[in-house]
C-alpha cells in the first residue's frame, strides 16, 4: 500500500495541455466513483484548477492505479495519453506528503502566497469525501496540510505584500496613513484601475470620496457607482485641500496636478500628508511635486516598481516557508511512522503485563499470610522489571519506524515475544 | 559586587542587540522573544547592580554623572520594554538597544572608580533634580529612536523603491505619533529638573551657571525641544519635528559627554 501524487502543473505543462485536462465537477464526480468502483486505487483526491491537474491516492500498485487514472482522464477529454505521460510528475510516500503540504501552502503557486489553492484544495478534498473516496492516509495528510498551510499564512508574510498595482498603492497609503479610516479619496478623472483602487481603500475604511472629471455627467455617475460626491473640475484646488488621497488618472496631455497647485493643497492643512496615485499616461501629476514635504506621488511604474519589490519579498519568505514545511513534513513522518509501531508496541506491554500479573498471583498466593507492605514491594518490584526491560525494545522500534526501517523489527518483535499475528 | 554585576548587565544587553538586528534581518518571531528574555535578565541585572552600589555608598547611585547615566539607561530600557509590549513595536529594539549599550559602556568605563560624594551635593532636592532630569533623558532617547525610524521610513517612501526597511518599519502615522508622545513625555521631567537645578545650585552656590558645561548645554538642548514642542503645537509634524527630535538628542549626548569629560561642578 502506497501513497503517491501524480499530474502535471504549470510548472511543466503548457496552458493547452492543462486546459485540455480540467474537469468541471460532475466529470470529478465521475472520475472519483469510477476509482472506487474498479478498485485502482483505496483513496483519492483529484484537485483540478486552471494552474494544476493532481491525483492523490492510496494503492497497492501506484504505477498501475495512476496509469488507470490518466487513462481515464484522457479518454474523457480525448487527449492524447503519450503527451500527458510526458508532462506527468510522480512523487511517491513521504515526497507525496511534501508536495501536498507545499501546494496547499501556495509554495508550489504561478504567483507564490496567492490564496485561492488552499480552498481549492479544500473543495476537492470535501468532493472526494462525498464521493467516499477518502480513507484514513488522505484524511489524516490533507488535515494536516490545511493547518501546515495557516500556520505558512500566519508565521511568514509570503501572502502579505501586494503583488497588484492596486493593492499596492492601498499599502502604501497604509505605509503613510496608518489606518485609513476616515481618508478623504479624490479621484482625478474616470477609469477602471482608479476605480478599483478606490473600492479597496473604501474596504478599508477611507471616506468620503469626491469625483472630479471634465464631464460632469460622468463625475455623477462614477460618484453614484462609488457612493461618493461629484465635484466640478474648476473646484479642484478646492477638493485637493480637503483630500488625503488624491487618485488621477485623466487622458490630459499637460499634468493636471503642476508644482504650485500642489504647494496651493498643502497649505494649511498641517500634519495631514497628501498621497498622489497617479495611474495616467501620460503623467497627471508633476513629478517634482514628490519633492513637497509631506506629500508622496506614485505614477504607474513607481508602483509597479513597489509591486516587484512585494514580489521578491514574497520569493525570500517563500523560503523561510519552505524550512517550515520540510519541518512539519518531518514531523508528520515521524508521528505516521509512530502509528505504524504503536500497536506492535501494545501488544508487546500487554504480553508482559499478563506474565507479570500472572507470576505475581501465583508468588503472593504462595507467601499467604504477607503483609500489605511485601504485596505492595513485589508489584513494585515487578512492574519496574518490565518497564526497564521494555524500555530498549520500544525505544528501538520507534528510531527504526522513523528511519523507515520499521518492517524488520516489526516482525523480529513479533517472533521474539510471540505476540501472534499482527 | 555591583561591577560584576553591572558587566553581566552589559553582556546580556549586547546580546539583547545583536538579537534586535537579527530579528530586524530576519523577522523570525523566536529571535524577537529572546530579544526580548535578554533585555528583561539585562534590566534585572542592572536594577540589582544599582541596588548594590547604592547600598554600598549608602545613598542613591545619582551622586556622579557616570551612576546617573547608568541609572538613566535603566529608566531607558524600561521605557523601551514597556512601550514595545503596549504599541507592538517590535522593531523597537533594534533602535534604542544600541543607545543603551553605548551609555552603559560609557558609563561603566567610568565606573571603576567610586567619587567621593562633594560636601555640597547633599539634600533630597538634589536626588530629585537628578532623577526627573533622567526620565526626561530616557523619554528622550525613546523621541530619537522613533524621529530616526520616521526619517528611515519617510525616505523609503519618498524614494519610491521600497528596501528591507519600508517593510520592517511601521507606517508614518504611528512613527510620527511615537515621537510626538516622547517628546510630551520628557519635556515636563527635564524642565522641572532643571529648574530644580537650577534653584539648587543658585542656594548651594550662590550663582547658577557660572563655567559649568554641563548646565550651559543642557539649557541648550532644552531650548531646542521647548522649540520643537511649540512648533508641534503651530502644526509642525513628520520630517521637521523628526530632524529636530535627532539635534536635541545630539544637543543632550553632547551634554552628557561634557560632564564626562570637561572639567565642571557635575564631576
Amino acid at each position: 500500500m502506497a501513497l503517491f501524487v501524480a499530474g502535471l502543473s504549470h510548472k511543466n505543462a503548457p496552458v493547452e495541455l492543462r486546459e485540455q485536462l480540467a474537469l468541471e465537477e460532475d466529470k470529478l464526480r465521475e472520475l472519483l466513483r469510477d476509482v472506487a468502483a474498479t478498485g485502482a486505487a483505496r483513496e483519492a483526491v483529484v484537485l483540478s484548477t486552471c494552474n494544476r491537474v493532481e491525483v492523490y491516492a492510496v494503492a497497492e500498485a501506484p504505477g498501475e492505479a495512476r496509469a488507470a487514472m490518466f487513462r481515464h482522464l484522457c479518454r474523457h477529454r480525448g487527449v492524447d495519453p503519450a503527451a500527458v505521460e510526458a508532462a506527468l510528475y510522480t512523487h511517491l510516500e513521504g515526497d507525496a506528503v511534501r508536495h501536498a503540504f507545499r501546494v496547499t501552502a501556495s509554495l508550489d503557486s504561478m504567483m507564490i502566497g496567492e490564496p485561492q489553492i488552499l480552498g481549492q484544495v479544500k473543495d476537492a478534498f470535501a468532493l472526494a469525501q462525498s464521493c467516499e473516496t477518502v480513507g484514513p492516509a488522505l484524511h489524516t495528510m490533507f488535515t494536516q496540510a490545511f493547518a501546515v498551510a495557516k500556520k505558512v499564512r500566519t508565521e511568514t508574510e509570503i501572502a502579505r505584500h501586494a503583488v497588484s498595482v492596486s493593492f499596492a498603492a492601498v499599502e502604501l497609503a497604509k505605509k503613510i496613513f496608518g489606518g485609513l479610516a476616515g481618508k478623504a479619496i479624490l479621484l482625478v478623472g474616470a477609469g477602471k484601475m482608479s476605480e478599483l483602487a478606490a473600492r479597496h481603500l473604501v474596504e478599508q475604511g477611507a471616506f468620503p470620496i469626491y469625483v472630479a472629471n471634465r464631464t460632469w455627467a460622468r463625475a455623477q455617475d462614477l460618484a453614484r457607482a462609488l457612493a461618493g460626491t461629484p465635484v466640478p473640475f474648476d473646484a479642484l484646488d478646492a477638493a485637493l485641500a480637503g483630500a488625503d488621497i488624491v487618485i488621477t488618472s485623466t487622458a490630459a496631455s499637460e499634468p493636471v496636478v503642476a508644482l504650485d497647485r500642489a504647494r496651493g493643497a498643502m497649505h494649511g492643512r498641517g500634519a495631514r500628508p497628501l498621497f498622489f496615485i497617479d495611474i495616467a499616461v501620460p503623467r497627471n501629476v508633476e513629478a517634482s511635486v514628490n519633492t513637497l514635504d509631506n506629500v508622496y506621488c506614485y505614477d504607474i511604474d513607481d508602483l509597479r516598481q513597489v509591486v516587484d519589490a512585494n514580489i521578491r519579498e514574497r520569493l525570500r519568505e517563500a523560503q523561510r516557508a519552505e524550512a517550515l514545511v520540510e519541518r512539519e513534513v518531518a514531523r508528520y513522518l515521524a508521528r505516521l511512522g509512530d502509528v505504524e509501531v504503536i500497536p506492535t508496541i501494545v501488544s508487546l506491554r500487554e504480553r508482559l503485563e499478563e506474565i507479570r500479573a500472572g507470576e505475581v498471583r501465583r508468588t503472593l498466593a504462595r507467601l499467604g499470610g504477607a503483609s500489605p507492605e511485601t504485596r505492595e514491594a513485589i508489584e513494585a518490584l515487578s512492574a519496574a522489571i518490565v518497564n526497564k526491560i521494555l524500555h530498549a525494545p520500544i525505544t528501538k522500534l520507534r528510531e527504526s519506524s522513523r528511519a523507515g526501517s520499521s518492517r524488520s523489527w516489526l516482525d523480529l518483535v513479533h517472533e521474539l515475544f510471540a505476540l501472534g499475528r499482527k | 559586587m555591583h561591577a560584576i554585576l553591572m558587566n553581566l548587565a552589559i553582556l546580556a544587553y549586547v546580546v539583547a542587540t545583536g538579537l534586535a538586528f537579527a530579528y530586524l534581518v530576519e523577522r523570525q518571531e523566536w529571535i524577537h522573544r529572546l530579544a526580548r528574555v535578554a533585555t528583561g535578565a539585562g534590566w534585572a541585572l542592572q536594577t540589582t547592580a544599582l541596588v548594590a552600589l547604592g547600598h554600598a555608598l549608602g545613598r542613591p547611585p545619582l551622586g556622579s554623572l557616570p551612576e546617573a547615566v547608568s541609572v538613566a539607561v535603566w529608566v531607558l530600557v524600561l521605557l523601551e520594554m514597556w512601550l514595545e509590549r503596549r504599541s507592538g513595536l517590535k522593531v523597537l529594539g533594534a533602535f534604542v538597544l544600541p543607545i543603551v549599550l553605548v551609555f552603559s559602556l560609557k558609563s561603566a568605563a567610568a565606573h571603576q572608580q567610586l567619587p567621593e560624594i562633594v560636601p555640597t551635593l547633599s539634600g533630597a532636592w538634589l536626588w530629585v533634580h537628578i532623577g526627573l532630569a533622567l526620565i526626561g533623558i530616557a523619554a528622550f532617547a525613546l523621541n530619537f529612536a522613533g524621529a530616526l525610524m520616521y526619517l528611515l521610513q519617510e525616505r523609503q517612501l519618498k524614494a519610491r523603491r521600497p528596501g528591507a526597511l519600508y517593510y520592517r518599519l511601521p507606517d508614518l502615522e504611528t512613527l510620527d505619533r511615537l515621537t510626538y508622545r516622547t517628546l510630551a513625555l520628557g519635556f515636563p521631567f527635564l524642565t522641572t529638573g532643571l529648574v530644580l537645578g537650577v534653584l539648587w545650585a543658585g542656594a548651594a552656590w550662590g550663582s547658577v551657571f557660572a563655567f559649568d558645561p554641563l548646565a550651559l548645554l543642557s539649557a541648550v538642548a532644552w531650548v531646542i525641544y521647548a522649540g520643537t514642542l511649540a512648533g508641534r503645537a503651530a502644526g509642525w509634524h513628520g520630517r521637521r519635528a523628526a530632524y529636530f527630535a535627532v539635534i536635541g538628542f545630539a544637543a543632550l549626548v553632547l551634554t552628557l559627554g561634557a560632564g564626562l569629560f570637561l572639567p565642571g561642578r557635575h564631576g
